[in-house]
């Protein structure tokens, strides 16, 4: 069977695209898939270090598209988790390294050899998102509940369905405690703005942090409410679609269950 | 939680109330945008397809978006000289039961 093109975007920047696709990816490949994650952000690239394979880069996705080096020798083997491959970025060319026909291309031979391949796609809507979303059968939108993060999100799904693709999103670093204060938008507050199915939402976790000073994969950390989110958005994207979604809770001690709050 | 009623006593909306508001304003703004070149391209196939039943002073027309507070509308004002009264015929095949 045919792999599935995913490519993960936001318009935005830094609101956690590289740790979804390092994250989603793991846990689709601990459920047994053979995984590609693409690092598409030519000349800034970062999928390397979030998943702690920088220093093991010797060919690049601009390398395989310019045919000096094959598929396989470019995928880099992540040996924490089997069936997990990298293909990174290069940092020294620019997006137009790379061009939309020829990502097109590829994926034929992507798809062959992966069950799923994530594209992580660079910030904005210009070469970089074109070459991103040009393979890909299916789109995940990160936003978090933030008025800018949730303007480019709309603008990005605008782009997205005109192009045929109808796109999940996930609702990144939600804090529950802002939520219920009033001083959050809530996850159905950016759905029914966005008006697009909800694949997923994640909690504030300060363990992203660490996981990414490390480079371990979050997915692996136990107890981590945002990798076990993220192992959820996998099991849904892996034909559990039916899974509900889980909505962030805050942790209330006894003062705060009976009504005071600190502060 | 007592803080919460305080604000909402001294009648403070919610900021994530404020922010919705806000966005979806943004959001419906955004979709109105409308390229020059659109305009422009809109201009001239009006212009083309109005001569062929009036004549009008093509240096004063005007084409504009006017936006309202909950609408946005499309304002054309073509002073009109003559109508034409024998007009050409349109240039795409014969309209049913013309």
């Amino acid at each position: 069977m045919e792999g599935k093109i995913v490519v993960v975007t936001s318009g935005k920047g830094g609101v956690g695209k590289t740790t979804a696709t390092a994250s989603i990816g793991a846990a689709l490949a601990l459920e047994g898939k053979k995984v590609a994650v693409v690092d598409m952000d030519i000349g800034l690239r970062n999928l390397d270090v979030v998943m702690g394979l920088e220093n093991r880069i010797v060919f690049t996705i601009v390398d395989v598209v310019h045919g000096k080096c094959r598929l396989r020798q470019a995928a880099i083997k992540d040996r924490r988790i089997d069936n997990l491959y990298l293909i990174p970025a290069s940092q020294s060319d620019n997006k137009d390294a790379v061009s939309p026909d020829q990502m097109r291309e590829l994926a034929k031979e992507l798809k062959q050899e992966f069950d799923f391949v994530l594209m992580d796609c660079p910030a904005g809507i210009e070469r970089g998102f074109e070459n991103a979303v040009a393979a890909a059968d299916y789109a995940v939108v990160v936003c978090i509940p933030e008025v800018s993060s949730v303007r480019d999100a709309d603008r990005v799904i605008g782009l997205l369905y005109s192009k045929g693709i109808t796109p999940w999103l996930v609702v990144n670093r939600i804090v529950p405690e802002m939520v219920e204060r009033g001083d959050m938008l809530s996850h159905s507050d950016v759905v029914e703005v966005l008006s697009v199915e909800l694949l997923g939402l994640i909690p504030m976790d300060d363990q992203v942090v660490v996981s990414t000073n490390t480079g371990q994969p979050l997915v692996m950390q136990k107890g981590s409410k945002a990798g076990d989110a993220f192992r959820r958005v996998a099991l849904r994207l892996n034909g559990h679609a039916d899974l509900p979604v889980e909505v962030p809770r805050a942790q209330k001690g006894f003062w705060e269950k009976i009504g005071f709050t600190r502060r | 939680m007592f803080n919460q009623w305080f604000k909402k006593l001294a009648g403070k909306p919610d900021s994530k109330d404020v922010a919705k508001k806000r966005l979806q304003f943004a959001l419906i703004y955004d979709k109105l945008e409308v390229s020059e070149n659109i305009l422009q391209d809109l201009q001239h196939d009006l212009i083309e397809v109005i001569s062929r039943y009036f004549d009008f002073d093509q240096k004063a027309l005007k084409l504009e978006i006017e936006r309202h507070n909950d609408f946005s509308a499309l304002v054309f004002n073509a002073p009109i000289l003559s109508a034409k009264r024998a007009r050409p015929a349109p240039p795409r095949a014969a309209r049913p039961g013309a």
